[in-house]
């Protein structure tokens, strides 16, 4: 049936349908710049969502936890293969995404007698040489975007651009605990963005967005993790402990105090 | 890519497919130091020639090396690093056949990097040291033609397990070409300059000062002396120079990981020791 052309792309489009019905509901993945380097955040039920791939480099995915395994273990083999050819500086999300990741889910989605990687990912690097993008974000079907103070991916599209619009002030400046707040009330205004129909949602109050996070934290739990130029290892991935995150949400959800 | 993804592959394989990273190197078409063609011809005079000890002190353990590398009596380079950084707790020290040990330490640098990444757990202390034993074993055919054998050291800090019965401290573990792991308990050494010294450190441990009983300063001027002494009597090793600013390179391995020593504390203490390079 699928030699006829129109087939072909009805085929496709139907499992663009399929990945972003799947995707919908995905918590999003939020990562933007502080004063030591970078901070992604996310929650989740359970799985962890964000990972070290590299020494100086994050990898982060929603979606299906299976899919999310198998992208972060290619991104970590081919980033460690080119590390182990060239050198550790060598090892770029230039190359990672646009030879590694971007064409391997592009492949995936081509191919339409197999599954779809039903995951968006996010790379992020700490101090990348040459002016190159901080941040890349894939999507389902491999297309990439790169992007320089803040990063989103999120279930739909209009969930990460609420998202984008409340960080829009850049807080490369923040110290930790600031850019963790702005944060978690971030993703409390994307978590209102996915519940709103289209259309009814003004911009969130304060008061509103603090009601989601606390309302969304009794299932889920805040995962966070920095790429830290201040560490003294090769290493500056740092996953984020239970007391700073749970600081953080009382900081975004104390409507009394300063806000965000 | 890895084709550990793949519905074929077995669950036994799968699990070697995601966390070993020499294999994933064999299956992209790089290989492993491993060179089981044979070679026609050999080397004369391979670049060689080392002193290297370890010693475990109060803190934890000293990793020393000099820094001259030779081919037969030829000084090649004398600012050759020979105590590698493996990961932030280990440091791995090499005699025998630089390109064969650099790329040994480089392998086993990222070998466990790329397991504590993908497995999303660190590589146990027996892990690591049959990780460098397999290396060993790889490189087998070149150290047979006499050019590229190594003969590492490994040291590092172990936290201990109470319910394994282990304590906290300093290890230091030595090969030889085969890749059989044997673990010192006091002090090691290797290179073409060890003999020399092996007697004195002997001595110095049993009838001196027991090395576990010394602080840091005390063990630094030990180690020192021991490499000016194999300087003395083995051209294969360097000794040190002020005016030319090379000294022995030393670093610590300690409960709050690796660090170098540097030289400005190296010269103080040659010239605490009354020794004029």
């Amino acid at each position: 049936m699928l030699e006829e052309p129109y087939r072909w792309v009805e085929a496709i489009r139907n499992r663009r349908e399929y990945l972003e019905d799947q995707l919908a509901g995905a918590s999003p993945v939020i990562a933007c710049r502080y004063a030591d380097g970078l901070l992604l955040l996310t929650t989740t039920p359970g799985p962890r969502k964000i990972f070290e791939a590299y020494n100086q480099i994050a990898f982060a995915g929603v979606g299906h936890p299976a899919d999310i395994e198998k992208l972060r273990k290619s991104v970590i083999d081919i980033a460690h293969l080119e590390a182990f050819n060239l050198s550790a500086r060598d090892v770029s999300l230039q190359r990672l995404v646009n030879f590694g990741v971007g064409p391997l889910m592009k492949a995936a989605f081509d191919e339409i007698f197999r599954s779809p990687f039903i995951a968006r990912v996010m790379v992020a690097e700490l101090d990348p040489t040459q002016e190159r993008e901080t941040f890349y974000t894939v999507d389902a079907d491999g297309s990439f975007t790169g992007a320089d103070s803040v990063a989103v991916i999120a279930g739909t599209p209009e969930v990460a651009d609420a998202i984008r619009a409340h960080l829009s002030q850049d807080t490369a400046d923040q110290p930790l605990k600031q850019a963790l707040r702005s944060c978690v009330s971030a993703w409390g205004v994307g978590r209102l963005r996915g519940e709103a129909a289209a259309e009814e949602l003004d911009e969130p109050t304060s008061a509103q967005i603090a009601e989601a996070i606390t309302s969304a934290l009794e299932s889920v739990h805040l995962e966070a993790a920095v790429l830290d130029r201040t560490l003294p290892t090769k290493t500056k991935f740092r996953l984020l402990d239970e007391p700073t995150l749970a600081a953080a949400a009382d900081a975004a959800t104390d409507v009394s105090g300063s806000g965000s | 890519m890895s084709s550990g993804g793949d519905w074929r592959t077995t669950p036994a394989a799968a699990l070697t497919d995601g966390s070993d990273f020499l294999h994933l190197l064999k299956e992209n078409g790089h290989s492993a130091p491993s060179t089981t063609s044979q070679h026609a011809g050999t080397i004369d005079t391979p670049t060689e020639g080392t002193t290297i000890l370890a010693i475990r002190y109060r803190e934890g353990v000293l990793v020393a090396g000099d820094r001259r590398a030779t081919a037969g009596n030829v000084i090649v380079y004398d600012r050759a690093a020979k105590v590698l950084s493996v990961d932030d707790r280990s440091v791995m020290a090499l005699s025998g056949s630089p390109a064969s040990a650099y790329e040994i330490a480089r392998l086993l640098e990222i070998s466990f990097q790329h397991y504590r990444r993908t497995q999303l757990q660190e590589l146990s202390l027996d892990g690591r040291l049959r990780t460098l034993s397999r290396l060993l074993r790889d490189n087998l055919p070149m150290a047979m033609q006499g050019i590229g054998a190594v003969v590492p050291i490994y040291a590092t800090y172990e936290d201990g397990n109470p319910r394994e019965g282990t304590e906290a401290g300093g290890k230091i573990f030595f090969y030889d070409v085969l890749g059989a792991t044997f673990e010192s308990v006091d002090f090691c050494t290797t290179g073409s300059g060890s003999p020399i010294i092996r007697g004195a450190l002997y001595y110095q441990n049993r009838w001196e000062q027991p090395f576990v009983e010394r602080d840091e300063a005390q063990a630094l001027l030990l180690v020192l002396k021991m490499l000016e002494t194999a300087a003395e009597f083995d051209t294969a090793t360097g000794g040190f120079s002020a005016t030319a600013a090379i000294y022995p390179q030393v670093m610590r391995v300690t409960r709050d990981g690796i660090s170098d020593i540097d030289d400005e504390t190296l010269a103080q203490t040659y010239r605490a020791a009354n020794v004029s390079g």
